[in-house]
C-alpha cells in the first residue's frame, strides 16, 4: 500500500533524490506528494537554485580582482626561505 | 618542451594572489584565506620532491590548497561536532519549520515563489546575500552546505571526512538548506 508522506518527509527525500537523480528514480511516496503539494513543488525547485548558487557565486569570487597584500607575500617569502 | 623546476621563492609572486582568490572564495575572512595559502607554500615545499615535472606546477598548488580548504572545513565541522540528537543544539530543527503534529509546512515558513528569481536581485547582489546566508549557518552545517555543493564531494566522501553516519549527514543537509531558503526569502527573494 503507497504510504502518503508528510512535508517534512518530502523535503529530506528531495534533498537525497538529488544526490540519486542519475541513477535511481523518484520513489513513488515523493511524486505523489509533489502532484499535490504546491509548498513542496516550491522547495523542489529551490533547493536546486541554491545548490546551484553557491557554486556560481564561490566561481565569481575566485575570479574576482582581490589580491594579497605586498606585506603577506613578504611574510610568505620568509616563511619559505626558513623553511627552505 | 624543457620540464618546469619549482621556485619556491617565486610562488608567492607567481600564484598567491590566484590562490589567494580562491581560499576566500571558501571561507569567510580575508586573515584564514591567508593562512590557507601560506599552508599551501609550506606543504609544497615539504612535499618538494613528489612534484612530477610533467604536470603543471600552478595545477599542483591548487591540489594542495583544495585539500587545505577541505582540512579547515573538518576542523570547523568538529568545533561542534555532535551526535544526531544533539544536533539542535547547532540551530533551528525540523520543528521550526514543519508541524510537529502532522509533518507538513507550519503557516509562517511555507516557501513562497520565486518567480523570476534570477530577475529579482542582481546576480553580485544574490551571490552576497547567500554567502552571507552560508556564514550563519551554525558551523557543521556550513561545512558540510560547502564540501557538498561548492566542493562538490560526494555524501561518502563528506561523511568519511568528518565520520559522520549518513543518517546524521542527510539531517544536517535539511537542515542547511531549511535555513538557506529561509534566510533568502528573508533577504529579498519571493519579494517581487
Amino acid at each position: 500500500m503507497l504510504r502518503l508522506i508528510t512535508c517534512q518527509n518530502a523535503t529530506m527525500l528531495l534533498e537525497q533524490q538529488a544526490d540519486h537523480a542519475a541513477s535511481k528514480s523518484m520513489p513513488t511516496s515523493l511524486w505523489l506528494h509533489l502532484r499535490y503539494c504546491p509548498y513542496c513543488n516550491r522547495y523542489a525547485k529551490q533547493t536546486v537554485l541554491i545548490a546551484e548558487w553557491a557554486k556560481a557565486s564561490a566561481t565569481t569570487r575566485a575570479n574576482s580582482d582581490m589580491a594579497l597584500s605586498e606585506a603577506a607575500k613578504q611574510r610568505m617569502r620568509e616563511r619559505l626561505a626558513a623553511a627552505g | 618542451m624543457t620540464p618546469s623546476t619549482p621556485v619556491p621563492a617565486q610562488w608567492p609572486d607567481r600564484y598567491g594572489d590566484e590562490l589567494y582568490r580562491f581560499a576566500l572564495s571558501r571561507v569567510s575572512d580575508s586573515e584564514t584565506a591567508e593562512e590557507l595559502v601560506q599552508e599551501t607554500f609550506l606543504s609544497a615545499l615539504d612535499g618538494l620532491a613528489t612534484f612530477r615535472a610533467e604536470a603543471s606546477e600552478r595545477t599542483w598548488l591548487f591540489i594542495i590548497l583544495r585539500r587545505k580548504i577541505i582540512d579547515h572545513y573538518r576542523r570547523q565541522a568538529r568545533t561542534t561536532r555532535v551526535g544526531l540528537d544533539e544536533i539542535s543544539e547547532g540551530g533551528p530543527t525540523e520543528a521550526d519549520f514543519f508541524n510537529p503534529e502532522n509533518g507538513h509546512w507550519a503557516a509562517q515558513q511555507t516557501p513562497v515563489s520565486w518567480l523570476n528569481a534570477d530577475a529579482a536581485l542582481e546576480q553580485q547582489e544574490l551571490h552576497e546575500i547567500l554567502a552571507r546566508c552560508q556564514e550563519r549557518l551554525p558551523p557543521q552545517q556550513g561545512a558540510v552546505f560547502a564540501m557538498r555543493f561548492v566542493e562538490e564531494l560526494s555524501a561518502e566522501e563528506i561523511c568519511q571526512e568528518l565520520g559522520l553516519s549518513s543518517a546524521n549527514y542527510w539531517v544536517i543537509i535539511h537542515r542547511a538548506k531549511l535555513q538557506l531558503r529561509r534566510c533568502l526569502e528573508k533577504h529579498g527573494l519571493g519579494k517581487n
